[in-house]
């Protein structure tokens, strides 16, 4: 039972702080940006290259955030802010350009065989019945922290309150004096960064390979929508139903509904209850789990 | 040589059948479909199937076309209450979990090794003659579907569309039902695409899961920004482009002696820097759509 809960929430802190950025970039610009998934893939690589070059893993990671951060920011002041004037939907398509470009870049530089992290070897924790490995423990614990660092400054900070106002109702915050401008771009960079940071722990485990953004495309997407779009926890917890569902679907034993003795779905399907959930959440709360608002069609 | 020249414009034929049912939907009504692919694979798998359990070709086509119409429909549904970009994402989850199936139900779809020797239809004549054939038979096609793909634009259904595509609140004032337009006109691009999957499946004698991949969507959704959504002559010359681009690749990689990933990545590079660069500077598109301004 807590095995089960660990594997929960160790694919949670997979997938948050990604779908976390993803919301968070979407209050302010409007667009669903598919390059999303694709920092952290960048991420990864960089956190590899850096650390084979000798720097101490934590200092990797950190440098290779900025750099993703610093990217992303690029990339919107040159590219997305150009198209975002054609509407969201030509931005969209712009983005996928974008991650097709990247892709195509590590693949090229990189190649197709996936990158292992030299990472000292360690036995598995082992707490009571519940098996972690260290990576894993400390992936989670960075997640916590972090989620609780950016709660505190979403909700107690004139800065986070900037954020929400913007992202709630642009042209009033604009009207009130809010530099809009300077928080887009502190919000591209931070949500690059912490892309590349997730991205950087999944690899820790995986190691670097070109199809990490890809996969996580839609699972990432379906926490960032049961959340709501624009609502940054809210996509934290929807990365925790994503979580949850994938973990019963693995680890529940139906065979009490064929008559056998063990009956679990192929694994395969796991990707597919993701997509599922997403489809259901479309159709009947399009909006998010957490929606209050009434609106007009 | 002049066999890949062949093979690449059958492929491209195939290709131009499929973005012209993109076009009916992205192009006309505006609509952002991520999951386009899945009416190809429907197409491809049902003349698997159906060729393999003994059936003529025609029925395989026909049971492709009727299964890709009717999953149209029931995308359209779900599409009634989402956002537009919202509803992109839908489609993509779609493709996802039909391609997931289809790497999965082995007993229907022969899993990851897919279905193979499917009757090439004109395989039993002499050697150039069967290819070219197939090619004059793909663009044959490809001229029927073009010339009526034109005539529904710019006929009245066609006008209806663009006006949604432009102005929805209007169109709905002047007694459209936008909810129908856009199932009919997803259903007419749907059972278009299902046509090209037919004929790749019969092409290549061969289909598995990796048709339905979502790059290939992508690559449809390249070559119509290329080209000029909305304009049949466009969405052509994107095809023809996009193609070349493709067919240069092969050629590159003997003549620099690049490994197999940096071919792929090539590949990959050169739709994605293509399809960045004509959003930037030319988001209509090479040969862009002639809209007439209401005074």
């Amino acid at each position: 039972m807590f095995q089960f809960l660990i594997d929960t929430l160790v694919r949670t802190s997979d997938l948050a702080l990604v779908a976390l950025g993803l919301s968070l970039v979407y209050g302010l610009v409007k667009f669903p940006n598919i390059a999303h998934v694709q920092y952290a893939m960048l991420g990864a690589y960089l956190s590899y290259f850096f650390q084979a070059a000798g720097v101490p893993m934590a200092l990797a990671i950190l440098l290779s955030c900025c750099a993703v951060g610093a990217l992303t920011l690029v990339l919107h002041l040159l590219v997305f802010r150009r198209l975002l004037r054609s509407g969201p939907a030509i931005t969209m398509i712009g983005s996928l350009a974008l991650a097709m470009l990247m892709v195509a870049f590590t693949l090229g530089l990189f190649g197709s065989f996936p990158l292992m992290f030299k990472l000292p070897l360690t036995a598995p924790l082992q707490i009571g019945e519940v098996r972690i490995g260290h990576t894993q423990l400390y992936a989670l614990a960075t997640t916590v922290l972090l989620l609780v660092l950016f709660s505190a400054l979403l909700f107690y900070t004139s800065t986070g309150r900037a954020m929400r106002a913007l992202s709630c109702n642009r042209a009033l915050a604009a009207a009130s004096g809010l530099n809009a401008e300077n928080i887009t771009r502190l919000v591209n960079f931070s949500s690059g960064a912490l892309a590349a940071l997730g991205g950087s722990m999944l690899a820790m485990t995986s190691g670097a390979h070109v199809n990490l953004g890809y996969d996580m495309l839609l699972p990432v997407f379906a926490a960032a929508i049961l959340g709501g779009l624009g609502n940054p926890l809210g996509a934290v917890a929807g990365a925790f139903l994503i979580a949850l569902t994938e973990t019963v679907v693995t680890n529940l034993n139906f065979g009490w509904l064929l008559g056998k003795p063990v009956a679990f779905l192929p694994v395969a399907y796991i990707s597919a209850a993701s997509f599922l959930i997403l489809l259901l959440a479309l159709l009947f709360k399009p909006y998010g789990l957490f929606d209050r608002e009434v609106r007009r069609v | 040589m002049f066999d890949f020249l062949i093979f690449s414009l059958t492929i491209a034929g195939i290709y131009a059948i499929m973005a012209l049912g993109l076009n009916l939907q992205a192009g006309y009504a505006g609509l952002l479909n991520f999951g386009h692919i899945a009416f190809a694979g429907i197409g491809a798998y049902a003349t698997g199937i159906l060729t393999a359990a003994g059936y003529p070709a025609l029925v395989g086509a026909c049971v492709g076309v009727l299964v890709a119409v009717v999953l149209g429909w029931c995308i359209a549904r779900l599409g009634r209450q989402l956002g537009a970009d919202y509803w992109g994402i839908a489609t993509l989850a779609i493709a996802e979990i039909l391609r997931t199936v289809a790497t999965n139900e082995d007993w229907l779809t022969g899993g990851a090794q897919g279905i193979s020797a499917i009757a090439f239809p004109l395989g039993n004549l002499p050697r150039p003659w069967g290819a070219l054939g197939f090619l004059a038979l793909v663009l044959a096609l490809l001229w029927v579907l073009a010339l009526a793909s034109q005539r529904l634009g710019d006929g009245r259904f066609g006008r209806a569309l663009r006006l949604m595509r432009e102005e929805p609140k209007l169109a709905a004032c002047m007694g459209y039902d936008l909810r129908a337009l856009k199932s009919r006109a997803i259903m007419a691009g749907a059972a278009t695409t299902a046509i090209a999957g037919s004929l790749y499946a019969h092409y290549m004698s061969f289909v598995g899961p990796d048709y339905m991949l979502a790059s290939e969507t992508f690559m449809l959704w390249t070559m119509l920004m290329i080209g000029g959504m909305g304009n049949t002559v466009g969405v052509i010359t994107g095809v023809l482009l996009v193609q070349a681009a493709y067919c240069l690749v092969p050629f590159a990689k003997d003549s620099l002696h690049f490994g197999s990933d940096i071919a792929g990545a090539l590949r990959i590079g050169l739709i994605g820097l293509i399809l960045l660069l004509s959003l930037l500077w030319r988001s209509q598109g090479l040969i862009p759509e002639k809209l007439r301004k209401i005074q």
